[in-house]
């Protein structure tokens, strides 16, 4: 469902219905911080694998919200050892997609 | 004294699943076990029953169909324990200096059940959360009487408890295993369906240990066999009396 809806949103749903654009594959550590969102926030109606990495994290087809944001950034400092702090002006960037949260998380996490 | 009308109730226990459960259970008394299991509340969407711990899922399962969709009931949540896996988990982490989570700490809050009741039915009207002692139950009737006393047609009154963690063993002796039981209460003198109880207080002056089964259980198997019941706690000493 998130497939599709995130090909509608790049504006693919006037083309065709068997003309859809497979999302992006997501990386390994995109597909990791994909398990960690959804472990977190207990979503249990999505698969990691579904989060397409370019969609909006929030007030798109994922349904999330302030609170998520919150648990996100909780989840991720705890995996990952770093703090988001909810006063970075960069937030509304670093929490846009997966992709963008996955790319500050990779940037930022402490060494293993 | 206060009398009332019994129009509909349910509960739910972890190994008892519906009507003719109670009714066997009622007949021949078994301890109720607790299991871990969780009502698989299908009635509310999952983005919002993400968040929705064990006890507001028991909560919900069990009271949501005495509701209609289009009406407005008082709410009257009781529970002498209330959300004791939330915060047991927050005290964990405070233990380890950790940070706490944002969803576990605002739904820890002793109405928070009764405010997702709020959000997920659309009720815009009253509703308590209370905590007591052993006869929670009977509060919560008293509540609810208040409620019908200043007009309400009927009210929701809910008793849970979830089974608590085993650190709390020693403390926390009267929850056998999870459980709701969930009234739909309305005046004792309008016609309706159901059945009608008398509930009174007095003082109480024997030392006679208390029973160690939730009154609300006792209630259920009393909505079974019609016998009244007699409550003693502390100073309080309540009595059910079932009127013909």
């Amino acid at each position: 469902m998130l497939h599709s809806a995130a090909a509608a949103i790049r504006g693919e749903a006037g083309i065709s219905g068997n003309l859809e654009i497979p999302m992006a594959t997501q990386t390994a550590a995109q597909h990791e911080l994909a398990e960690l969102i959804v472990t977190s926030l207990n979503l249990e109606s999505v698969q990691p694998a579904e989060i397409d990495p370019d969609a909006p994290l929030f007030g798109g087809d994922l349904g999330l919200d302030s609170i998520d944001a919150l648990e996100i950034a909780l989840a991720v400092s705890k995996r990952y050892g770093f703090q988001l702090k909810s006063d970075n002006p960069d937030n509304r960037t670093i929490f846009t997609s997966l992709r963008s949260l996955s790319d500050h998380v990779e940037q930022h996490r402490a060494a293993a | 004294m206060i009398e009332l009308r019994i129009e509909r109730w349910r509960a739910w226990a972890p190994d008892i699943q519906d009507d003719a459960g109670w009714a066997a259970w009622a007949a021949s008394p078994m301890p109720l076990h607790e299991n871990d299991s969780q009502p698989a509340c299908e009635l509310v969407p999952p983005m919002q029953r993400r968040r929705l711990s064990r006890l507001a899922r028991i909560v919900m399962h069990t009271a949501w169909p005495l509701c209609d969709d289009g009406e407005q009931l008082p709410f009257v949540f009781a529970s002498r324990h209330g959300e004791t896996t939330r915060t047991y988990a927050m005290l964990d982490e405070i233990g380890r200096d950790a940070p706490l989570s944002p969803t576990q700490f605002g739904l820890s809050v002793h109405n928070a059940i009764a405010g997702q009741w709020s959000i997920l039915r659309g009720q815009r009207g009253e509703s308590v959360a209370l905590a007591g002692e052993a006869d929670t139950f009977e509060h919560a009737i008293v509540e609810a009487a208040t409620l019908i006393g200043e007009g309400a047609k009927a009210v929701i009154v809910v008793v849970a408890e979830e089974r608590p963690a085993p650190a709390y063993d020693g403390w926390i002796d009267d929850v056998p295993c999870s459980y709701a039981v969930a009234l739909r209460v309305a005046r004792a003198d309008a016609p309706g369906a159901g059945t009608r109880w008398r509930l009174s207080l007095r003082g109480n002056t024997d030392c006679a240990a208390a029973t160690g089964e939730p009154h609300a259980l006792r209630f259920v198997r009393a909505l079974h066999d019609g016998a009244p019941l007699d409550h003693p706690w502390k100073t309080r000493r309540w009595t059910w009396q079932p009127i013909p």
